[in-house]
């Protein structure tokens, strides 16, 4: 179905009613009186916490686990291990490796072992010290080289490697042939921590015999249901998982929310008591999943003409402790290994490897942050070799309609990368500023980044989605989605498209918080696809509705079905426009009539396939584009890097709402900017030890740089509602890029890791003799 | 006994010399508002104006607020100041998440009661221990700006 066309047709509108305008969110109000809830807001005083014992050595058999003391500890109500799991002792995303609690072998510090269940934070705290835990301790691995060095301990398979990934696309032989400028480099991406404002947070209450409630933060209530239904050994159906609000997720909380449901949903059935389980800041930091740290080796080369001819990449991951994510992430980055350019020979390999540190895991733009940091500094790299502007170098590459992406998918609709990227040289004044300026200490520089993000899952792993919609008596209508207000506001981006397609009033639609007993499933709030998978379901169910009202308005206003215009949740005789009926009227006739006034949206993406060989295929449903300027200044004495001025685009494919897609976009360069020169998290022997904000320093305001206005691209993506394609990802992996190009343009120098601290440019400076 | 006024109504309430205002207000006093992000005093989701002034509730004990004025958003939901900041933050799509909503707009309201047209510069000062992961300020800001120009126009 090619649902932009489809809708504009049935639609027949001159202009949109609320779909590309500016509205308030439905959600704002109660958020800006204090009103909103989130998971620990519904915990009610005196509810038994629940806290983890967490394993202090980074690889250690457990010898012993001793609880006798400390179930001693007045208040204690039970303590809960690897033996008191009823099902399947495993909570593996997507290899069977990880234990729900650990009863044999540990393999970072902060692994589960066992869960204390106390009247209090205070008595649990009491008991979880009095826990002994007996280690024989395994020699630990810290990083990706030691872990695949001959003879390294074993983490969990022979050789540490997890995964393995691989593409061969042309000649690579050829591809080194036809090159006149070969650069290479290694590139190494660091872990970074989401610091979502609400810390993890789970309730779970017994409900009878046989069910439990669970109210948590997360990003897929349906993947909660099941990773806490396999734990408990039950059935989906005696699960009701409900999200609450969630206070930022940015992946984080798809891989959290499972481990924290489970904890608190165990230690409910097991006690018949509700049961609360809080992380506190320092728990977050220590023990969560961050974004993957990463290498790369890159090789790049181009002719004299200024074509890429050939791209080789060899990508080693750091897992960590568990694959979690890794084998999706790993894939993620070697299809975009060229970033959004047409390179005719292409090798990409890459792996996953084990270490014993704190696991990666999901994180806005799963893999591909990283990934163009390397790609876009070769595509630089290569621009000043062949003494090209790196603009134009960019735009005799840059992925057209007909192009064929690093993994041979060829592109046929939806690819406006060539104007965003002409958008922002245009906006930033490109060509005035290819000299950088000294102003007294510092120097100012300005440098590019382009991007582009796959919508949906990774590895052709098939994709759908649903929603389902409700119209009532009084014309007001209830929508259910999955898919988790986060922050980002999707659901009320679905609502819009409702909106529009019903032509009711926006505010007369609930959204309805998700919940497993009544919402279907809308698959996870992940991968850029919340808008574009959860949304188009949205239109489906709106679409099915619309038809029935349709049908039911004709003939109460005796016209033909075409001459039905429905607004202001009325249907109107487009002839005669002073005759409407309210929806209330037509509900009521719709009940008399036999029309369902529920209807459930459904919505397959095309079939996908890849060849694992060669990696080759239709991997991705559509691409999302953007490409920003970046304006830096370097001060020569301290080595602080300011990043003044971001010139952002995105092609988008259509925008539901500027508000949303700009309060992406800002936000992400928040994070982006956080990253490249900020955000540093540390590690000794493999224990986090920037725990809080004082020492894993994110963005204040005070280092919001000026933004531009944001150059929006529309190449509606075929098989989406009004061809909306998702934005929260792929808005923050332009940024980091253009920050680091623009610091190159300015001082000379390239970095090949990030935080570009004030002490690393310092360093840099003095070696290059710059100061 | 800490005896203390919380949003206009006088409140006695017998709280442990280790209970921070933050557990004393959300957990004794059901004010979920407030909010918990870090109890570090670094994130500021938890503050609160005491005689008028932001700190964050997270790392001030609860006797501590004795004979205090103790304001949250709550207090202030009929306030044309905090209505101007509402509206702005709604139009300017100020508004994700909202864990750090209540916690900002109480510094935004401080800044705005005592500076009524603040330069960028003094409002990002105002809400710099605010910390916000989603919106990346810019709205923010801007909304501040705009319910300043709304109250006090040219």
């Amino acid at each position: 179905m090619e649902y932009d066309r489809i809708l504009s047709d049935l639609l027949n509108r001159d202009e949109y009613l609320v779909v590309g305008k500016k509205t308030v969110r439905l959600d704002a109000l109660d958020k800006l009186l204090g009103k909103a809830r989130f998971t620990s807001d519904y915990i009610p005083k005196n509810t038994m916490t629940v806290k983890v014992v967490r394993s202090t050595m980074p690889h250690a058999l457990i010898k012993r686990v001793d609880t006798s003391t400390a179930l001693m500890v007045p208040g204690v109500v039970t303590i809960l291990t690897a033996k008191d799991v009823p099902g399947e002792n495993e909570i593996g995303y997507a290899l069977p490796e990880q234990p729900f609690l650990n009863d044999k072998k540990v393999h970072y510090v902060g692994d589960p072992i066992a869960l204390v269940c106390a009247i209090d934070e205070t008595t649990a705290q009491e008991a979880m010290e009095a826990v002994v835990v007996e280690y024989e301790p395994l020699p630990a691995v810290f990083d990706i080289d030691a872990a695949l060095a001959e003879g390294a301990p074993i983490i969990h398979k022979e050789n540490n490697v997890a995964v393995k990934t691989k593409i061969r696309k042309g000649d690579i032989a050829k591809g080194w042939k036809d090159s006149d400028v070969v650069v290479e480099d290694t590139y190494w991406s660091p872990y970074q921590e989401h610091m979502c404002l609400e810390p993890e947070a789970a309730y779970a209450v017994p409900d009878g015999v046989g069910k439990v409630t669970i109210i948590a933060c997360m990003q897929s209530p349906h993947l909660v249901r099941e990773k806490v239904a396999r734990v408990l050994g039950w059935k989906l159906n005696q699960v009701r998982v409900i999200q609450a609000l969630t206070g930022g997720a940015f992946g984080k909380k798809d891989d959290t929310g499972p481990l924290i449901s489970g904890y608190a949903a165990l230690a409910a059935i097991k006690t018949g008591k509700p049961a609360a389980y809080i992380m506190d800041r320092s728990e977050v930091l220590s023990v969560t999943p961050k974004r993957f740290p990463v290498r790369f080796k890159y090789r790049s080369g181009a002719d004299g003409k200024g074509k890429l001819t050939a791209v080789e990449v060899e990508i080693t991951l750091e897992v960590g402790a568990y694959a979690n994510r890794a084998p999706f992430w790993l894939w993620r980055q070697t299809a975009h290994a060229c970033g959004p350019y047409e390179v005719p020979n292409v090798a990409v390999d890459g792996r996953a490897v084990y270490t014993n540190k704190v696991y990666g895991g999901s994180y806005r733009g799963f893999g591909n942050l990283a990934l163009h940091f390397a790609a876009e500094q070769q595509v630089d790299k290569l621009a000043y070799e062949l003494d090209m502007d790196p603009v134009d170098f960019r735009m005799k590459n840059i992925l057209r309609i007909g192009s064929r992406t690093t993994c041979d998918q060829l592109l046929d609709n939806s690819v406006g990368i060539d104007k965003c990227l002409a958008g922002v040289a245009a906006a930033s004044d490109w060509a005035k500023h290819r000299e950088p300026v000294r102003i007294g200490t510092k120097i100012r520089g300005w440098g590019v980044g382009c991007a582009y993000h796959g919508n949906s899952t990774s590895r052709s792993t098939p994709d759908w989605s649903a929603a389902s919609l409700m119209i009532h008596g009084d014309g007001s209508l209830t929508y259910r989605t999955a898919i988790c207000e986060i922050g980002q506001g999707s659901p009320f981006g679905h609502a819009k498209i409702v909106a529009e397609i019903i032509g009711c009033n926006l505010d007369s639609i609930k959204i309805e918080q998700p919940d497993t007993d009544s919402t279907p499933d809308s698959k996870p709030t992940h991968g850029s696809r919340g808008l574009m998978m959860g949304g188009t379901a949205a239109a489906d169910a709106a679409i099915k509705l619309r038809e029935r009202i349709i049908r039911v308005a004709s003939n109460m206003l005796d016209c033909p079905e075409a001459h039905v215009e429905l607004r202001d949740s009325q249907a109107y005789n487009r002839k005669k426009p002073s005759v409407k009926i309210p929806f209330a009227e037509i509900v009521e006739e719709m009940h008399i009539r036999g029309e369902n006034p529920a209807s459930y949206g459904f919505y397959t993406s095309p079939r996908r396939f890849f060849d694992v060989d060669t990696g080759l295929g239709y991997n991705y449903a559509v691409y999302t584009f953007a490409a920003s300027v970046a304006e830096v200044e370097v001060d020569t004495e301290t080595g602080q890097v300011e990043v003044t001025k971001i010139w952002p685009a995105m092609d988008v494919g259509k925008v539901i709402d500027p508000l949303m897609v700009d309060g992406q976009i800002h936000g992400a360069i928040s994070q982006g900017i956080g990253f490249a020169i900020m955000e540093n998290l540390q590690l000794k022997d493999g224990v986090v030890t920037t725990t809080g904000f004082k020492d894993y320093i994110i963005p204040s305001a005070l280092d919001t740089p000026e933004i531009d206005d944001t150059i929006v691209v529309e190449e509606p993506y075929k098989h989406a509602a009004f061809g909306a394609k998702g934005v929260g990802e792929p808005s923050i992996i332009s940024i980091v890029p253009a920050v680091v190009n623009a610091i190159h343009h300015a001082t000379g120098l390239r970095f090949s890791t990030i935080p570009i601290t004030p002490d690393r440019m310092h360093k840099a400076l003095k070696e290059a003799g710059k100061k | 006994m800490v005896n203390f006024e919380l949003n206009g109504a006088h409140v006695s309430f017998e709280a442990p010399a280790t209970m921070t205002l933050l557990d004393m207000l959300r957990v004794e006093l059901g004010v979920t508002s407030v909010k918990k992000g870090c109890e570090q005093g670094e994130c500021g989701a938890c503050t609160v104006l005491i005689d008028g002034y932001p700190m964050t509730s997270c790392i001030i004990l609860a006797p501590q607020v004795e004979g205090r004025h103790v304001c949250t958003i709550d207090g202030l939901a009929e306030n044309p100041l905090m209505k101007e900041l509402r509206e702005a933050f709604m139009e300017n799509g100020a508004v994700q998440c909202g864990f750090c909503t209540p916690g900002i707009l109480l510094s935004a309201y401080a800044l705005l009661r005592d500076n009524k047209r603040p330069s960028e510069e003094e409002v990002k000062t105002a809400i710099e221990g605010n910390i916000c992961r989603c919106t990346g300020y810019v709205a923010i800001i801007e909304s501040i700006l705009d319910a300043a120009e709304r109250i006090a126009p040219d």
